[in-house]
């Protein structure tokens, strides 16, 4: 181990302490100062403080059936006639089961163990508006109106709202999934423009208030805080981005790719950050017309991106502290459209990786004769694998709480 | 006046950071305190209190007018006021986009592509004869027109709404409906109508100040939201329920107060109530008419019934004034305040205005933890800067839209049926840097890098333009350059018609047929706003800014850091004419905006 797994080991090896310019002394003996005396009190009840999970959002739908290939099944022939991936294609793993031809990278870490595939993800009543289904998976709460996301939750939860950004967000704006109740995640898309705009004298003068403190104002301690904070992580995230160089290929320059890469450059530079989440935006994944071109070089992007970034992140040596897991708001319709596309269906496959993951199939792939008005039947509450996650990987046992509800953990993580 | 302006002033410079305007002289007892507050309590920091909250802030001098009433006159003129003559209430003007033939606008061009399959023409618009090269190219051009074209309708709606909160004289008229807007969230991504969503705030508009039956029964027939909430889906043998549990969890009760089975039963009441296009239809074939349980309440009961029976709910007056309590006054309310407006709310047949006249006169509403703690919505924190400003015309460079929306807030776009969280998950570190630095754009407008929102067109499709200029066929202009990331998107295409060619098309005809949005800078003269208030000197500009500006008092060091800057600036203390002293000026309020203490109101 070259990353200690306690937190005096952590602490020992500096945090933030890589690939960080001059500019951030500041900053740095803050937070470590902050962590170090909630080590000290012994606030934390953190089994696995080194732990970092990366979600990953496929916005638009994701067409699991071509995903995750159902060779074996004639019925699923039946109703791809001209979309079903042809079975000498399919990358076979297991029986009956393979990936879409162009998922090469998850082959690899397939074949490595470090890939787990659930069957069949779902939730009961299933929606099928994008967005009233991604609301329900980003808040965990299916049809209810929960304004907090579960990640946000998870953090109110389980960590310290003194220490900075818990929760990082790669994207343009907040994802509901990370909104929380005391914590500020830390929202950036682009680096470059995470910043304080303005003449250097103007900076400089804003700079000299920002320690202003409050008197009996929770909003504005809580304000002068994300200031301070905002401050100080842009600089930071704007130098650990711009140090960061990496040999490994993370495919062609897509931008969920580059978000990806934007995590590994952060963890580089040993960012507290304990979840980060990340989109394939734009609705990408909506394949209602002509897919198959289109969700090949979409499922291509993606093993890429999340194959080279399980390596670069092996490369930086913190291989045993990151999982991912990938998601989408629901599948598509069993039987193809007229218009060599598939519709807004529901249960679709969710993918963990990591070195800490027992690679294989979970849970009872979903009937594809036994529909439901042509849609899958789900046979995994999605909020399971949520729980896997919270519990097996994150080391919290009391998932109930965050979830709003008990969901059972698969055992996936060793 | 002057004595209140000397006390403030006096204050502000020995006072700690951080506390409210006026909070010093605000007794503990007043919190959670529903009883009214006296012409003798009223002050120019309250009414400017008021005013931020019941409306979008204003200048000095309109706050000084305020403050000469009592509170009873300026409460009961804000919320009675109908009877206020309004010239800012101009109809919106169409730009007329909508062609015979393209109701009901299908839900995806896919939809689209099989209609003009199987008929032979969609959207108004004929299939090229057989033979023909691309023959449904104008059926997927107009559908791509349509898209393009009510987005910048939608765009075109936002200012227009945003004029009118700037310029009304009913600034409670115009608040209420921002805030019935969050609360019964309807977004036109999905809607994809403007015509719906321009109906449902004249709805919301007419209704806000009567009660709440009236309120809900016209946001239940109100075709945005019976689209917005898949209520054509819900008909007798498949009954949808999301409109039902959007009823009770989000609009009236709120979880806890009704079953599974509840839900259920009002969704089979609200089968068939549909919409014909703009307006309510009430579908007798898709109506269950059978005999349902709802809440205690059992017989062939109808969405009405439904309404009636939530509003002989406690829960449902404890739940709408708690809301509306929590976006006039404070995050948190006591469990004893939430009851007593309840009960006051119910006991009243649901009428907005005594509740919203109890609310606005209370002792609780000045009380130190309700004064200056509230973090402005990106579209408050926009608007009253411009209200404090003093602008007569809303600025549109920078675009209105996209400013408010880079900071989490669209108008007609909430991020989803919960409507706006509010409050503290406004403010990311991102968004914070954010909200000072548009700022800048609108102090120091650059109309030469400016790129009009609704004239502009996605790299794409721009380059489908060059390409085609350049003389090459639609095949050629339209292929994917290589490994280019926007290239993935679009992928799809057919023989009978060319996609990236339609949605090029499609922009094209959305410009020519929507009216642009007038594009001007903010008309700001801050030089002529501190020789209006005779300041002369660094230190009086600074405080002049600090009160007309914020809401909290900053620390005495920052005030300083002010001082310093402008004077830095200036190279003098003081404020003399000339070409230095406007942009000087801008800084120092750009300085101002992007304080912590700016956030909040």
């Amino acid at each position: 181990m070259t990353c200690g797994c306690s937190r005096r080991d952590f602490l020992a090896h500096g945090l933030y302490g890589i690939g960080v310019g001059a500019a951030l002394p500041m900053f740095l003996s803050r937070t470590s100062a902050a962590l170090t005396a909630q080590a000290l009190q012994g606030t934390s009840v953190e089994k696995h403080p080194e732990r970092i999970l990366v979600v990953v959002e496929l916005s638009g739908g994701n067409d699991g059936l071509n995903t995750v290939v159902p060779h074996g099944d004639p019925a699923y022939y039946r109703a791809r006639p001209h979309l079903g991936i042809p079975e000498r294609e399919v990358i076979k793993v297991t029986e009956g089961f393979g990936f879409h031809p162009s998922m090469v990278g998850f082959e690899r870490l397939y074949k490595d163990g470090q890939m787990a595939v659930v069957h069949g993800c779902g939730y009961d009543h299933p929606s099928f508006s994008h967005f009233s289904s991604m609301s329900y998976w980003h808040t965990g709460v299916p049809n209810g109106g929960e304004t907090l996301g579960w990640l946000g939750r998870l953090a109110d939860d389980h960590y310290n709202p003194a220490t900075r950004n818990v929760i990082v967000n790669i994207g343009l704006s907040q994802s509901l999934a990370v909104r929380s109740g005391r914590h500020s995640p830390l929202v950036f898309d682009d680096p470059v423009r995470f910043r304080r705009e303005g003449t250097d004298a103007e900076k400089r003068a804003l700079g000299a208030m920002s320690e202003a403190a409050s008197a009996s104002n929770p909003a504005l301690d809580f304000l002068v805080a994300t200031a301070r904070n905002a401050a100080a992580s842009s600089d930071f995230v704007r130098q650990a981005s711009a140090a960061y160089r990496t040999p490994v290929d993370y495919g062609i320059g897509n931008a969920f790719g580059g978000g990806l890469q934007r995590v590994a450059a952060l963890i580089a530079a040993n960012m507290p950050t304990r979840v980060y989440y990340v989109v394939y935006q734009g609705n990408s994944f909506d394949t209602h017309v002509q897919q198959a071109d289109l969700h090949s070089r979409l499922l291509m992007y993606t093993a890429d991106a999340v194959r080279a970034f399980m390596q670069d992140i092996a490369r930086i040596g913190r291989g045993d502290d990151v999982a991912v897991m990938m998601f989408t708001e629901f599948g598509r319709r069993v039987e193809e459209n007229g218009s060599l596309g598939t519709d807004h269906g529901t249960a679709t496959p969710m993918f963990l990786f990591g070195k800490h993951v027992t690679g294989g199939f979970f849970g009872k792939a979903p009937s594809l004769t036994d529909l439901d008005d042509g849609n899958l039947k789900m046979t995994n509450d999605f909020r399971r694998v949520y729980a896997t996650v919270i519990k097996e990987w994150l080391g919290y046992d009391d998932t109930a709480a965050v979830l709003k509800g008990r969901f059972e953990p698969l055992g996936i993580f060793a | 006046m002057t004595c209140r302006i000397g006390r403030w002033l006096c204050v502000g410079l020995i006072g700690a950071g951080g506390l409210a305007v006026g909070a010093a002289q605000t007794p503990p007892s007043w919190t959670d305190d529903l009883a009214p507050i006296t012409a003798r309590d009223w002050t120019y920091e309250r009414a400017a209190h008021l005013i931020e909250r019941a409306g979008f802030g204003t200048t000095s001098d309109e706050i000084a007018r305020l403050a000469r009433m009592t509170p009873q006159q300026v409460v009961d003129r804000l919320v009675d006021y109908e009877a206020i003559d309004n010239p800012a209430a101009k109809p919106f003007e169409e730009s007329g986009i909508w062609d015979p033939g393209m109701d009901p606008f299908p839900p995806s061009r896919a939809d689209a592509v099989r209609i003009a399959r199987e008929r032979g023409a969609a959207l108004g618009v004929q299939v090229l004869p057989a033979g023909s090269p691309r023959r449904l190219q104008p059926v997927v051009d107009k559908f791509f027109y349509g898209l393009r074209s009510n987005s910048i309708e939608t765009q075109r709606l936002g200012v227009w709404w945003a004029t009118r909160m700037l310029l009304t004289t009913r600034p409670l008229e115009e608040k209420l409906t921002f805030f019935w807007h969050g609360h019964f969230a309807t977004g036109d991504v999905k809607v994809r109508d403007y015509r719906m969503m321009l109906r449902q705030n004249e709805m919301l508009r007419a209704r806000v100040s009567g009660d709440l039956r009236a309120l809900l029964v016209g946001i239940l027939q109100d075709p945005a939201m019976l689209v917005y909430l898949d209520n054509g889906e819900n008909v007798k043998k498949h009954p949808n329920e999301n409109f039902g549990r959007e009823l009770l969890e989000l609009f009236t009760m709120g979880v806890g107060y009704y079953t599974e089975r509840d839900v259920r039963e009002a969704a089979r009441a609200f089968t068939g109530w549909t919409n014909d296009v703009l307006t309510f239809k009430f579908d007798r074939e898709q109506h269950d008419f059978g005999e349902k349980t709802f809440i205690g309440r059992t017989g062939p009961l109808d969405g009405t019934d439904i309404v009636d029976a939530v509003l002989a709910q406690p829960a449902t007056a404890d739940f709408v004034a708690a809301k509306l309590y929590r976006f006039f006054v404070r995050e948190t309310l006591s469990p004893a305040v939430k009851t007593e407006l309840g009960n006051g709310f119910r006991s009243s047949g649901y009428r907005m205005k005594p509740l919203l006249k109890r609310i606005f006169l209370s002792k609780d509403f000045y009380s130190a933890p309700s004064v200056a703690t509230q973090i402005k919505s990106p579209v408050t924190l926009v608007l009253s800067t411009y209200k404090k400003l003093g602008l007569r015309e809303l600025p549109t460079i920078p675009d209105f839209g996209r400013l408010t929306a880079g900071l989490g807030q669209l108008l007609f776009d909430p991020p989803n049926v919960a409507g706006w969280a509010g409050g503290r998950t406004w403010i990311t570190p991102a968004t914070l840097l954010q909200r000072g630095n548009v700022f800048r754009d609108v102090l120091f407008p650059d109309p030469a890098m400016f790129r009009a929102p609704d004239r502009l067109m996605p790299a794409t499709y721009a380059r489908v333009g060059e390409n085609l200029k350049k003389g090459m066929n639609i095949t050629e202009a339209t292929k994917e350059g290589t490994g280019d990331a926007e290239s993935n998107m679009m992928a799809d295409r057919d023989e009978d018609y060319n996609t990236r060619y339609a949605s090029y098309r499609g922009y094209l005809m959305a410009f020519e047929r929507t009216r642009p949005i007038p594009r001007r800078a903010a008309g700001i003269d801050l030089a002529s706003l501190v020789a209006a208030a005779h300041v002369t000197t660094v230190d009086a500009a600074v405080d002049l800014f600090i009160r007309r500006f914020l809401s909290v008092r900053p620390a005495e060091n920052d005030r300083v850091v002010l001082v310093d800057f402008l004077r830095g600036t200036l190279g003098s203390s003081e404020l003399k004419p000339g070409d230095k002293l406007e942009p000087a000026l801008r800084e120092l309020l750009y300085l101002v905006l992007s304080m912590p203490e700016y956030q909040l109101g």
